[in-house]
């Protein structure tokens, strides 16, 4: 009896040990990384509401002082929320300029990744 | 129907042979034309013979059972009709009275001792029901099996030489390691595979232990999920290799799980007419006016949104319900 007691708290502890020890990294490359995280992050909250917001204000349907009553709440929202403010930046240098989107790294990390063979299925083009 | 009857007694005769050549058999009868002479040539050498090739005996009397049977129907005509599933619907000692009949019936066609050969086809019937469900079962090791299969490996000393050097390399790579001897596959080299050949039956499955799903005692002490905390600290050593990291990741929820499903997350078990059929949300709405016409909208779009789950949809529905709810006052006033 005390013997499957352990065992099934044995199971638990295992699952949760993890979490809460193991830090995670707590450092951005720099400041302005960070500021874009926590834009992302309101984005992502606010997406949905954003989205019905704008739906009754691009509307030729709805009465106009209603839309008008939505452009107002929609100016209420933090400023950070809105998706037009994040920057695609590199994921490793933070750079804002020169970033190919489908590996999220700028242009001279991606070089010196693919010169050293570890960008899989990368290759100098020669034609 | 009397040719096919040939041609399996055929076969039964150079099966017999084998045997017949380790055994005193009885006097061979005269090599007869008749079917039923032939019948009685076999029915006459099985009996003497030291059962010890089992499984040929088996088959012998089965296919016998059925010729004799096949022979009562047709001259005789006594119609008891053995049918094929008997042997498989009988579970246990009782054997059927229609395999009883056709071993009298056998039994009174041989000149020899009829009691007796009746007595023994009917023990021999029954080992071979015990056999054959043994077998179902997958209970009977036969060794001849298992030894067949194996083979002697043979070492030339010659050959000897070249594996142990095989295992020391002295030759440096470029970065200054030694270069390992190739390893072969585990499956072995030779012709023969791992996978190939019968189930021998020598392992039992390991029966599946049923957890207690009970908890009598109440929540577990603190000390005891200390304790079990302790252990699953120690226990969970760093891993030792690439592959051991990624399926931490992956227990962990960092890596994905291959091959990628794309519904990872999500589960929505809903049918498609609740994703297109939303009208039935739309009852606490106005049904005139420009409010209707809107969510009307709303609705077509969504029911033609396969990326939303059904509750997400919903859930946009609502929202602007409550909307519209604290802008009737504004809406009145227009």
């Amino acid at each position: 009896m005390a013997a499957s007691v352990l065992g099934w708290a044995l199971r638990a502890a295992r699952q949760v040990s993890p979490a809460p020890s193991l830090p995670s990294r707590s450092y951005y490359v720099d400041w302005r990384m960070l500021r874009d995280v926590k834009r992302r992050k309101l984005a992502y909250e606010y997406a949905d509401e954003r989205l019905r917001i704008n739906a009754i204000r691009k509307n030729t349907i709805l009465p106009k002082e209603l839309q008008e009553v939505a452009d107002k709440e929609i100016a209420d929202l933090p400023r950070d929320s809105c998706p037009v403010r994040i920057r695609n930046r590199c994921v490793l240098t933070s750079r804002p300029r020169g970033v190919k989107r489908r590996w999220r790294l700028s242009r001279i990390v991606f070089r010196h990744f693919a010169d050293h063979a570890q960008m899989s299925g990368i290759q100098r083009a020669m034609w | 129907s009397t040719s096919s009857v040939l041609s399996t007694e055929k076969d039964e005769s150079t099966a017999s042979k084998d045997s017949t050549t380790e055994v005193a058999s009885k006097s061979q009868e005269s090599t007869a034309e008749t079917p039923k002479q032939k019948l009685l040539d076999i029915i006459g050498n099985m009996k003497v013979e030291v059962s010890y090739r089992k499984k040929l005996q088996q088959l012998k009397t089965r296919e016998i059972k059925k010729q004799a049977t096949n022979k009562l129907e047709g001259p005789d005509g006594k119609g008891s009709m053995l049918q094929k599933t008997t042997e498989d619907t009988q579970r246990g000692k009782p054997l059927s009275p229609e395999l009883v009949e056709a071993a009298s019936a056998v039994a009174s066609f041989l000149p020899l001792n009829k009691k007796q050969t009746e007595s023994e086809l009917i023990a021999q019937l029954r080992r071979h029901e015990e056999t054959t469900d043994k077998q179902k079962k997958g209970g009977t090791i036969n060794i001849r099996n298992v030894i067949s299969e194996m083979a002697v490996k043979r070492q030339s000393p010659a050959q000897r030489g070249v594996r142990i050097s095989n295992r020391i390399s002295l030759e440096l790579d470029e970065d200054g390691q030694r270069i390992k001897p190739e390893r072969l596959s585990p499956q072995s080299s030779d012709s023969r595979s791992l996978k190939v050949g019968r189930r021998l039956n020598i392992f039992t499955k390991a029966s599946t232990e049923t957890e207690n799903a009970l908890k009598t005692v109440s929540s577990p002490t603190i000390w005891d999920l200390e304790f079990a905390k302790e252990i699953a600290a120690i226990t969970a050593q760093p891993p030792r290799n690439g592959f051991e990291e990624m399926i931490q990741w992956t227990k962990e929820g960092i890596l994905w799980e291959f091959p990628i499903d794309n519904e990872a997350g999500m589960e929505d078990n809903a049918e498609f007419h609740e994703h297109i059929f939303l009208e039935k949300h739309l009852e606490d709405f106005p049904k005139q006016g420009p409010i209707r016409h809107f969510m009307e909208l709303v609705i077509c779009g969504l029911s033609k949104n396969p990326y939303l789950s059904v509750k997400q949809k919903i859930e946009h529905i609502e929202w602007f319900q409550k909307y519209f709810e604290e802008k009737k006052e504004l809406l009145q006033e227009i």
